[in-house]
């Protein structure tokens, strides 16, 4: 088990060194001088163009660049953006909105989820069943600029149900129709897969076996069933509130929430590499940590895993 | 996995280039020209004073930087917070607003007097030092500050800006001060029009109180300006700013009692939340115009602005030497319909190399060559040898310019029989200026330019003059020496008739070579709330301390 674990977290070590370094020299090799770009199509003169590419190590080497930046990142600094701001204080700004949001969120995929998925499997085959498989369905394959936009216009402007923008109505009002954007997807996800593995459950042996021994059907499905089949579902909402938290950028900007998201996708456009990579970097770590976690979970749930190594 | 972070990262791109074009216009109206000294209220609103427990939402995107020689996005804000020395309304009209007047004989050396008895927001007084030391600051290179370049002119500006190493002063040598009030400037080459370059958005050229200069990271934060309105706290990120009426404001008193600057990522929500009633001003993005009008009927503004849109001709390539092909896509583009498809006819067609708003500009000059004519293009076209191999015009991506440009394609393939036009988008704004610069584009691509200050000599330098506008992301391909020539002599006038004369003579220039074609002039477009109830602009932005609101 030990060595299972050293193994995991010694790829999760290579895993972040490789990713951060790739979205470095991403940005690092995109068009255009983030520094002549903070001005827009208004150029700086030279002498200040000079100072900040000295004073934000943009003269030097993508090497260079780097170690410096891993050497912060070590000593926990995530460096500062092209106007002087440490990027950990504009994240910490944003993560309580961001943090609120995904949850929200992750709480809907669980609830919503969970629940159309239990309903769907027990009438396998019947209306409802298939009305929760068209729909989940359409749902998730609407685009999310789509959903959000359109949400917005009926729910928050025509209809005035929600707060058109913005996160200063609270919790939950404020949150509630973007989360519910967000969750969509993930949501569909959930049901389905909850009702595929309750479907299995059911039809398997020892199901067959408790129903002999003449157990009531609710608690056959309350706790066996969904004891059992609720492994591959918590596998999945586990890393999805990785996901989640990575960052909602379409959302938060539909919805104008000073997010994390919002901050990736400025810094993105501003060609700004140490903002990009500061955030993407932490957005990986959670991931990574997170899927390090359910994997060692899931090791300690399920022997066979284990073995498999 | 359709995961939102893994999504279009382009999404809600709308328009940098039309946000960042949003500079406005803090105009305190005085006197007419420079050197008098009348003042009075030219606004139609002005009604005496401030009018308690009004407020206005204005739609905004973050800041970034307050102080007025670092900002580059917050001209709406700094504009509320501070007043500058002279003021170019939408006509033209030259006027004193802080300064008492702008005088010289040679158009080298200038005196600038100061109106007494201005005070910055913390009570300090404005003096003459106020404006040096900013100056200063704001040019001397270590400090990198980014509006650094409209001080550029000023003797001694080298001096703080040496080639390499470190500037061994940090003062200008052409800053002097006379006394409390009056100070002067030394320019290393005679300017007439350096009274436009001390207007409205020129926020270089700001004054800051001495007390700032202790802490300037706080500062930039809570800027103390001698503005109409002012902070009472420092901003925080994501925070909305909320500036409050001066009561010792020493010009025109401003109308509403407070403003709150409301920070947005996307303008199509801002433009929802106005809908809503959520917010009482947001600019609204060229692609929006039509449903603009339709759903705010009265209340969508379309202000006339100091920006002009191009398109620019790839001179490197051989194909264009000829002055009939460039005629002959001029001729082939029908602006006025563009207008009334893509932009509800709220733009308004070129005829001139400059914007209207800058005064003296020479409408017309285009003539015939800037006027829809399809059959006399192609003539054109026939004559100067036909058109061989493709034409990809060519446009940054993510600013909303898509259908513009696939429109100019089109005519240019219907109208000049070329089968080969096409349009090629770049992935932002940072790719196309490099291609620019590199002369790598292949056919006729995106140009446009917004003045700082409205005076011709500002457009037609950052086109024409090389180095001019600091760099060459929009330039001309090229810089014909005697329209070179015509603009360093109409520089040099310190009488504006004279100057005027002789831009008006580059420009004719410009219409017989068109190296460069004008489109159109542009208007900043903005949707308002029923509440308010007048909504004055200068120069394209409006007069924030102006604008009226009911209740």
């Amino acid at each position: 088990m030990m060595r299972f674990v050293v193994r995991r977290l010694l790829e999760l070590v290579v895993v972040f060194l490789g990713v951060t370094f790739l979205i470095y020299a991403m940005v690092f090799a995109l068009q255009g001088d983030p520094i002549a770009a903070l001005a827009g199509d208004r150029p700086l003169p030279d002498s200040v163009v000079r100072v900040l590419r000295a004073r934000y190590h943009l003269d030097e080497s993508l090497w260079q660049q780097y170690l410096r930046y891993l050497g912060g990142l070590l000593q926990g600094d995530l460096g500062t953006d092209f106007t002087g701001r440490p990027v950990s204080e504009r994240m910490a700004s944003r993560w309580p909105t961001t943090i609120v949001l995904a949850l929200t969120a992750w709480l809907l995929e669980v609830l919503v989820g969970v629940s159309l998925g239990l309903w769907a499997a027990l009438r396998h085959g019947r209306l409802a069943d298939r009305a929760v498989l068209l729909g989940t369905i359409v749902v998730s394959s609407i685009p999310i600029f789509v959903l959000g936009a359109t949400a917005q216009l009926y729910l928050g402007v025509r209809w005035r149900v929600f707060p058109v923008s913005g996160t200063q109505d609270g919790w939950p009002m404020g949150f509630l129709l973007p989360a519910a954007c967000l969750a969509v997807f993930g949501l569909a996800a959930v049901s389905r897969l909850m009702r595929g593995s309750v479907i299995d459950a059911m039809s398997s042996d020892w199901v067959r076996t408790l129903r002999a021994k003449g157990l009531s059907p609710r608690r056959i499905v309350g706790v066996h069933v969904m004891r059992n089949s609720g492994i591959p579902v918590l596998t999945f909402l586990a890393v999805d509130l990785g996901y989640l938290l990575g960052g909602a950028i379409v959302v938060e900007g539909i919805f104008n929430m000073p997010g994390i998201g919002q901050l990736l996708f400025a810094a993105i456009r501003a060609h700004e590499g140490p903002t990009v990579v500061g955030v993407s970097t932490v957005l990986i770590l959670i991931f990574l940590v997170i899927s390090a976690l359910v994997d060692i979970t899931n090791s300690l749930l399920d022997p066979r895993i284990r073995r498999d190594r | 996995m359709q995961h939102p972070h893994r999504r279009r990262r382009r999404a809600a791109v709308v328009a940098v280039a039309f946000a960042l074009a949003l500079t406005g216009a803090c105009s305190v109206p005085a006197g007419d020209e420079p050197g008098s000294e009348e003042s009075g209220g030219a606004q139609p609103s002005a009604s005496s004073g401030t009018q308690p427990g009004t407020s206005l939402v204005v739609a905004e995107s973050e800041p970034g930087d307050l102080n007025p020689g670092k900002q580059i996005t917050a001209y709406d804000q700094v504009m509320a917070l501070y007043t500058s020395l002279t003021d170019v309304a939408t006509d033209g009209t030259v006027t004193m607003a802080a300064a008492d007047s702008v005088t010289s004989d040679d158009a080298t050396t200038w005196t600038i007097k100061l109106k007494d008895g201005w005070t910055f927001h913390n009570g300090e007084p404005v003096t003459s030092s106020s404006y040096v030391d900013a100056w200063n600051a704001t040019a001397y290179g270590p400090n990198a500050w980014a509006n650094s370049g409209q001080l550029a002119e000023i003797a001694g500006y080298d001096d703080l800006n040496p080639e390499s190493g470190k500037p061994t002063t940090d003062t200008m040598s052409g800053l002097a001060v006379v006394d409390d009030l009056t100070f002067t400037v030394t320019l290393s080459a005679p300017d007439g029009q350096f009274p436009l370059q001390l207007s409205q958005a020129q926020t270089g050229l700001f004054p800051i109180p001495e007390s700032a200069f202790d802490d300037l990271d706080a500062y930039n934060l809570q800027p103390v300006g001698q503005g109409p309105y002012m902070m009472t706290e420092p901003h925080q990120e994501n925070e909305d700013i909320t500036v409050v009426a001066y009561d010792d404001y020493a010009g025109t008193a401003p109308l509403t009692e407070s403003i709150v600057f409301k920070n947005y990522a996307d303008t199509s929500t801002a433009y929802n939340d106005v809908l809503a009633g959520n917010v009482d001003v947001a600019g609204v993005a060229p692609a929006k115009i039509a449903t603009a009008m339709k759903e705010f009927g009265d209340h969508f503004y379309a202000n006339p602005a100091p920006g002009i849109a191009f398109l620019g001709l790839p001179l490197w390539d051989e194909r264009y030497d000829d002055v009939r092909v460039r005629q002959a896509i001029s001729m082939a583009i029908d602006r006025d319909t563009i207008n009334d498809v893509i932009y509800g006819g709220q733009l308004e067609p070129a005829t001139a190399f400059t914007p209207p708003t800058e005064p003296g500009t020479p409408e017309g000059v285009c003539g015939e060559w800037c006027t829809y004519d399809p059959t006399k293009a192609k003539q054109l076209l026939e004559e100067a040898g036909g058109w061989s191999g493709e034409m990809v015009v060519t446009y940054p991506g993510g600013f909303g310019l898509d259908e513009l440009y696939k429109a100019y394609a089109n005519q240019l393939r219907q109208n000049l029989g070329i089968d080969e036009v096409t349009t090629k988008s770049t992935a932002d704004f940072a790719e196309f200026a490099e291609l620019r610069a590199d002369a790598k584009l292949e056919g006729p691509y995106f140009s446009r330019w917004g003045a700082l200050y409205p005076s011709q000599q500002n457009t037609l330098r950052a086109f024409f003059v090389p180095g001019g506008g600091g760099g060459c992301t929009n330039c001309s391909a090229s810089q014909p020496d005697e329209v070179v020539d015509l603009l360093e002599q109409a520089d040099g006038q310190v009488d504006q008739d004279a100057a005027i004369a002789l831009y008006g003579q580059a420009q004719e220039i410009l219409a017989e070579q068109l190296p460069i074609i004008p489109m159109f002039y542009e208007k900043y477009m903005f949707v308002t709330s029923d509440k308010v109830s007048d909504f004055p602009s200068s120069q394209g932005s409006p007069v924030w301390s102006q604008v009226a609101v009911s209740s």
